[in-house]
Parts: structure tokens; sequence; C-alpha cells
């Protein structure tokens, strides 16, 4: 690489210490957890900031699994979340071709009007959606959280598909046509596999949010029976009060998911994040 | 071709499903707080339309409201003046490290803020705990033991608590978007600052810092918005307290619906919050113009 040519070994060792601290310091507080979360929970009172569990105490998490009920939660959260992600990157599949290639009128009202999505807060919704909610019977269901969630995920989703469906050459299609294609047909064997890297990107980035999201699921959600994984952290406050290695495990639990999603697809993550960035 | 691709069924079909849903669960409901916002609604019962009443009490009379604005500008201050300094001299460090490590720091840099906020507001609470936690252990540790506080319980400290849990969790953010930034940077410029005799931070400060500006002005931007709506970390904290010292608007206005039942109030602070955080969309889209990206 170029930039290494111009950088001596001696001053990239440096460079890769200081890094390294910075990244020791800045993922510390969740070391911490980790490691306490492994011993007895009268541990973190002592006087050492970090301690070797001796022996580990592997009881936490089974507490904290069978306690902290992860497995029906987390049941939730993967039906809310693969229900919802399917739904935005059909939809904004859709809406991307129909904003991209088809010939409407009001083609660029309606996209400006989808695009006004990424300026309106979440929260501001919040107190209507739990009335008009509550009014058609739908809270407490799996649906007071997919509706909103694919809601608030297209906006984003559009943006990005129309970004990328505009560079797909139209030479394909054209002769897809001439062939005597449908719409369908050319959407879902020609454009969907050209569109794979934008809706690999559009996926990692709606699961990321939806997995992590927990306001809408605290109004929407009344009873235990659909509520999702971040709220066996919430929960556990109340019945482990004082037993800080079992909340500190069921943390560490349910860190783990979006953390494995992340380091197995970092680069879609990444991509997202900076093509998000310029959303506005 | 032109009449395959101007079919109005198939447009229909295409757009609709989700429009449908768009419209439902942000537009109407949006609409629909503009007029509970108008009401002295408590959450049941009829509502009554008051008119601009509860506009007029906000902006005039309600010190948590401007209290809970005064903090996210606080908030955006700390995001702009001392996350992203530092998270920018970081990127440019990454940038330069090269090879597998730069990938692996980029990895390391990102992971807070991929873990749910549910975690990471938590898992502060314990760190600030008097008793037990990290920070007074720490503290102890350098022998600044006078030091130790009560943070998220304390008047006094409990706003600054809240925002460096804030950036903490977003400073991987801001550093991604520099780095992505950086890359865009082409590489033969440095090759001809360098031939030209530039060296060292000269090289920085004059090709660098000018040609990310507009990288720079949409981070700030970002972090801006974050901070106006600024809700959940909050919540999983402090819920604004003690008092209103860290209170956000958001997180207000969800009190004010679900423990003081003043519905109809809280759609107008919620109103309020939706023209704060277009009036600063539209400012920045004013500033900056968007540019196409690549996959």
């Amino acid at each position: 690489m170029a930039r290494e040519s111009s950088f001596n070994k001696k001053s990239r060792i440096v460079l890769i210490i200081v890094l390294g601290l910075f990244s020791i310091g800045q993922l510390f507080p969740l070391v911490w957890l980790v490691d306490f979360s492994l011993c007895k929970s009268g541990d973190v009172y002592g006087a050492n900031i970090l301690k070797i569990p001796n022996p580990p105490q592997f009881i936490n998490y089974y507490l904290a699994w069978r306690d902290g009920k992860i497995p029906q939660y987390f049941i939730n959260s993967i039906i809310v979340n693969i229900v919802s992600v399917l739904l935005v990157v059909l939809f904004s599949l859709m809406m991307g071709y129909a904003f991209v290639r088809m010939e409407w009128k009001w083609s660029n009202k309606v996209l400006t009007y989808v695009l006004l999505g990424l300026m309106i807060p979440i929260h501001a919704t919040l107190l209507p959606n739990f009335v008009i909610f509550r009014q058609l019977n739908m809270l407490d269901s799996y649906f007071a959280l997919i509706i909103p969630y694919v809601a608030f995920s297209l906006p984003q989703a559009v943006f990005l598909m129309t970004g990328f469906i505009g560079s797909i050459p139209r030479a394909l299609e054209e002769s897809a046509i001439i062939d005597g294609c449908g719409i369908f047909r050319i959407l879902f064997q020609i454009i969907l596999p050209l569109s794979k890297p934008a809706l690999v990107t559009v996926t990692v980035t709606t699961f990321l949010n939806t997995w992590n999201e927990f306001i809408m699921a605290a109004t929407y959600l009344t009873s235990d029976k659909f509520r999702t994984l971040p709220f066996s952290v919430y929960n556990f406050a109340g019945q482990y009060a004082s037993n800080y290695a079992v909340q500190f495990a069921v943390m560490t639990i349910v860190a783990l998911p979006s953390l494995i999603v992340y380091i197995a697809l970092n680069e879609q993550v990444t991509k997202g994040v900076t093509l998000g960035a310029v959303k506005g | 071709m032109h009449k395959v691709l101007s079919d109005k069924r198939t447009i229909l079909l295409l757009v609709l499903p989700g429009l449908l849903i768009y419209t439902f669960a942000i537009l109407f409901p949006i609409i629909l707080s503009v007029y509970l916002g108008m009401t002295d609604w408590s959450g049941i019962g009829r509502p009554n339309f008051i008119g601009l009443e509860n506009f007029k009490k906000i902006i005039f009379t309600d010190t948590t409201f401007w209290k809970s604005l005064r903090n996210a500008i606080l908030l955006a201050l700390a995001y702009v003046f001392v996350q992203h300094p530092i998270a920018l001299a970081f990127a440019i460090l990454i940038d330069k490290v090269g090879g597998r490590a730069e990938k692996i720091f980029r990895t390391i840099f990102f992971i807070p803020c991929v873990i749910p906020v549910v975690v990471t507001s938590r898992m502060w609470v314990s760190l600030y705990d008097p008793q037990y936690g990290l920070i007074n252990k720490i503290l102890d540790f350098l022998r600044l033991g006078f030091l130790k506080q009560q943070w998220l319980g304390d008047m006094k400290t409990a706003l600054i608590s809240v925002i460096i849990i804030c950036m903490w969790q977003g400073f991987g953010w801001a550093l991604l978007i520099y780095y992505a930034g950086l890359k865009g940077i082409p590489e033969e410029l440095y090759e001809a600052a360098r031939i030209d005799g530039a060296t060292g931070v000269k090289l920085y400060t004059k090709i660098t810092v000018p040609l990310l500006k507009p990288v720079i002005k949409v981070n700030f931007t970002i972090a801006i918005i974050y901070a106006l709506k600024q809700m959940e970390t909050v919540y999983l904290t402090t819920n604004g307290g003690p008092g209103d010292a860290s209170q956000f608007l958001a997180n207000y206005l969800y009190i004010r619906a679900f423990n003081s039942y003043q519905y109809g109030y809280a759609n107008a602070i919620s109103v309020l919050f939706v023209i704060a955080c277009l009036a600063v969309n539209i400012l920045f889209q004013k500033i900056f113009k968007p540019e196409n990206y690549e996959f």
C-alpha cells in the first residue's frame, strides 16, 4: 500500500501501541462487565478493578438464561426481526425500482414524501402510535412492533436502493423487456441478484437497529408475552437487584447476538453506517 | 418498453404496500399528534379542544422544556468539541496504520455502537455506582478518592455523567464517518504536497482537514440531531433526574404522557420536538448538498 511505504516500521509499532491502549480503554467497561459476570456476586464490592474468577461462576449464566427468560424473548426477537427485515428488503427493492426505473408523473414527489421520514424522530410517534394501536387493539402483538419497525427502516432503505438501482446499467432490462419479460420477472430475476450488495447492507443495518430497539417495545408491549430480548436486561433489576453477577451475565448474553452479527458482517455494517450518514 | 415501464397497476403494486405502512406508522401519527397537542386529554375519556394553550404554556412557563433543550445543546457541544476532535485524530491514526491492524482497530472502535443501548446504559449505571462502580474504584486507585461521587444521583454531576455515556456510545460512529471521509481523499494529493515539501502535521492541516470539510459538516449535523433526539440512554440511566437535571426532550414528553398522564400536553411537546428536528435538518441540507456514493 502506498500509505505504508512512506512510513517506517518503528513509528508504525508506536502507532499500534497507542491505538491498542486507547481501544482497550474504550472496551474496558465491557471487559469489566464480562469479568464480574463470572465472579461471585459479592466480589464486585472488593477493591480490585478486575478479578480472576476462581472458579468461574457459570451458574450465573444458567440463572440469567433461565430467569431472564432468554429463550422466550429471543424467539420473540427473532420473529419480529425476521419479518421486519424481510418486509423492508422486499418493499425497498420494489419501491426503489418504481422510483428509479418506472415512468410516472408522481415519482419524484412520492419519493420525497418517503425520504421525509429520515428527518422524523421515532420518539415523536410514540404517543400517537400508542393511542392508535390501542384503538385498533394492536397493542401487545408482534404487529405493534413490526409495523413501526418497517415504517422507520423504509426511508433509509429506499434511499440506499434508489441510489443503487440507479447505478445498474439498463441494457439487461431492455433486452428482457424486448424478450417479453414482465416487471416482476425483471425485478426478481435481474435486479434482485444485481442488487445483492445493497440488499445485504439494508439487511444488516435494519437488523441491528430493530434488534437493539427498546423504547417502542417498552411502549407498545404491555404484557410479557411478546417482549423482545432487551427486556431480559430491563426486567432483571427487580428480581436480582443485588445479584450483580447474574445481572452482568444477562447483559453479556443480550450483547452477544449483535456482536456476533457485527463481527461476521463488519464490512457491510461499515458501508451501511457510512452510506446512512449522508441521509441527513 | 415505455408501455411496460409506465403500467399504472404495476407501479401501484410496487409502491403501495410500503407507502401505506409508512403513512400509517409515521405520517398519520404526527398529524394526530398535532391535534392531540391542542387538547387537554389525559389519555382516557374524551379530549377537550383547547387550541394553542399547551404550546403557550410550554414556551412561556415550562422551565423543564427549556432545560431539556439546553441539555441537548450541551450534549451537542460535547460531541462537536470533545468527541469529534478525538474521533478525527483516531480516524487519521487508523487510516495511517494500514494492513490488518487498520481493519482490526476500525472494528474494535465500533463495537460499543452495535451493543444494545439497554446493555450499555445499564452497564454505565453499574460503572457509576457509588458502592461498587468502576469509576470510583479507578479514582481510588489513582489516589483521587476525594473526587468520588454518586455520579448519576447527584444534581451537580448527573448531566455530565450522562453526556460521558453518550460520548462513549457514539464515539465509533463519529470515528467511522471521518474514516470513510479520509478514504475518499486521493493519495496523489498527499504525494504532490510531499514533493512540494509539506511534512507531518502540515500535511494534515493543509490537506486532510480542508478536504474533509463536507464530511465534518455532515458529522456535526448528525451529532446535533443525535443530541436533540437523545432518549434511550437517559431513560435507562437517570430518567432525567435528579429533578430535571439531566432531562432531554424526548424523555420529557414520555414522562409527561405516561407518568403524569398529560397526554395532550405531551403531544404538544412532541410537535415542538419534531419542528426542532426538522429545522436542524433543513439547515443541514442548506449547508451541505448530497453527493453520489458508490458501493
